[in-house]
């Protein structure tokens, strides 16, 4: 690799790409690691939940 | 998820409606527009030698339609419906949604008048004239404002994962429209790319797949998995596994676009690069499409009796049919055959009216019992609308298909002297039985546009007759 001809552009783009791997490297950790699961999978049923606003009362 | 049960919630569902009425509305007008260009290219005497109504003309009015009109409607109805109830607040602003809506609709209008008089930029999927472009800048600012204000406020403790979808969608398009349509101004109708050459070429295409990557599927993403959990009356199969498609789809979708320019003056390795990636993403798209499909585990005998969760099932398997077929055919040896032929466009409906159209559907027929708290004026009707929808799309997307990978062999057909086996001419003959095929699936899909049009308003009309006739209020 010819580092000496390496533009702004092109190290922008290096520090991008491994920032991005490591991101998703964190992303696929954060979520396989059991010690999360309980955590994440508490939220399934968010979605279902929401009618308990609607018994509450909501705006016309 | 922790709420405050004691404090009444109030929505602002007011412009949810009106957005979610303006899609379907939008939905008859661009599958008609779409079924008119169709027709021009089975039919060319229907040119009529007006200029306003040319192929040219009108394609891109069929495109801003769907995607824009269409699409555009249904994200801001379903993204300031599925804020407020997931978060357990009111809109922010309820001012600034109305400017959204206000806005948004103007916008439209202005596409209607200068694209059939050929006021255009010659960019695709962001054919707009700059002064409209800076219009769609403030009102998707607006939109995104208000939408990140509202999670900022919001009365439970985690964002549920349908707000990134869309917060994701929000900021990406962003910074893809400002940054592909800057432009020269000349005059008021007219401007020139900042860009030029390749380089115009690739900030093209790197708009144009993510405008498919962020707008098209994060945001219908955001979509299914509020609606399809709801309507399904299930929990999502697995949220880690929605987190790691949020996350996998957001990393991996802008880098794409290149793949679109195979073979062409772009650097080889840019190409290469987005076919990679391209295959890559196979995993967070089949992941999220098999993670709606499970959330029905337990529940699939609902497909029988429930009409709007058919929607949003078939929505799911169109999904991941073209997010398969999309990494396959931006691999080089694919390309080589599939590129510039109706094979494209064939893969661009599978994705458009059978994962987007659908899952809008679905979700919007969910959201309309809820916000006029009605049951539907017609179930069968919605039964009805879904065969001629899914009928529509698998008989266009099939004609596509057969015509388009029949294009690429004619063309790279040679005799035993090196010489092209047939005339482009011939090539063009050759597709006119599949472009009749084509038009006559894009009527039955906007045949059931107009049934759900019918519906719906039928429905809005028995909801206002019901509340005259009782003193209780409709909630959303």
């Amino acid at each position: 690799m010819d580092v000496e001809s390496m533009t702004t552009n092109d190290w922008l783009g290096v520090f991008l790409a491994v920032a991005v791997f490591i991101g998703m490297i964190y992303s696929y950790v954060m979520v396989f690691r059991p010690a999360n699961k309980e955590a994440f999978e508490s939220q399934r049923n968010m979605a279902l939940d929401d009618d308990d606003h609607i018994n509450v009362g909501e705006k016309r | 998820m922790e709420t405050s049960p004691a404090i009444p919630v109030k929505y602002d569902m007011e412009v949810v409606r009106w957005f979610t009425i303006m899609a379907v509305v939008y939905l008859v007008v661009g599958t008609l527009i779409g079924v008119y260009v169709a027709s021009e290219l089975a039919w060319p005497f229907l040119n009529f030698d007006l200029s306003y109504i040319t192929f040219g003309r009108l394609r891109p009015l069929h495109t801003n339609a769907v995607i824009f009109a269409f699409g555009g409607c249904t994200l801001m109805s379903t993204g300031y419906y599925i804020v407020q109830r997931t978060g357990a607040t009111k809109l922010w602003s309820n001012g600034l949604a109305w400017f959204t809506f206000w806005g948004w609709n103007l916008i439209i209008i202005l596409a209607v008048i200068t694209l059939p008089l050929g006021i255009t930029q010659g960019k695709e999927y962001a054919e707009l004239e700059w002064p409209i472009d800076i219009m769609i800048a403030i009102v998707w600012l607006a939109f995104g404002f208000n939408h990140i204000m509202t999670v900022s406020i919001r009365k439970t403790s985690h964002i549920y994962v349908s707000n990134w979808f869309t917060m994701s969608m929000i900021v990406m398009i962003t910074y893809l429209h400002v940054v592909n349509s800057m432009a020269i101004p000349v005059s008021l109708t007219q401007s020139f790319s900042i860009y030029s050459g390749v380089q115009d070429a690739m900030i093209q295409w790197w708009w144009g797949h993510n405008a498919v990557g962020f707008y098209l599927t994060a945001g219908f993403l955001g979509i299914m998995y509020y609606f399809v959990p709801k309507q399904a009356n299930r929990p999502v199969f697995s949220y880690r596994l929605s987190v790691l498609h949020f996350w996998s789809l957001t990393f991996g979708y802008v880098w794409l676009g290149a793949h679109h320019l195979q073979y062409t003056a772009l650097p080889d390795w840019t190409g290469s690069l987005g076919a990679a990636i391209s295959l890559a993403m196979i995993i967070p798209s089949w992941g999220g499409a098999m993670n709606g499909m499970m959330t029905l585990s337990g529940a699939w005998d609902r497909l029988r009796t429930d009409y709007i969760l058919r929607f949003l099932v078939v929505s799911l398997a169109f999904y991941a049919m073209s997010t398969f077929e999309g990494p396959v055919m931006s691999i080089k040896t694919v390309n080589a055959l599939s590129h510039y032929t109706d094979w494209t466009i064939g893969h661009v409906h599978s994705g458009a009216l059978g994962w987007v159209a659908m899952v809008s559907m679905g979700a919007i027929y969910h959201m309309v019992k809820k916000l006029w708290k009605t049951e539907m004026y017609s179930d069968s009707l919605v039964n009805v609308h879904f065969w001629l929808a899914t009928i529509g799309a698998v008989v266009y997307v099939v004609a596509m298909w057969v015509s388009g990978i029949m294009q690429g062999l004619m063309w790279r057909d040679y005799d035993e002297y090196g010489a092209l086996t047939y005339t482009f001419v011939e090539s063009v003959s050759a597709m006119h039985p599949y472009y009749a095929m084509r038009a006559i699936g894009g009527i039955i899909y906007n045949l059931g546009a107009w049934i759900m049009l019918y519906n719906v308003v039928m429905t809005v009309r028995q909801a206002s007759a019901s509340r005259s006739a009782s003193p209780v209020p409709a909630n959303a």
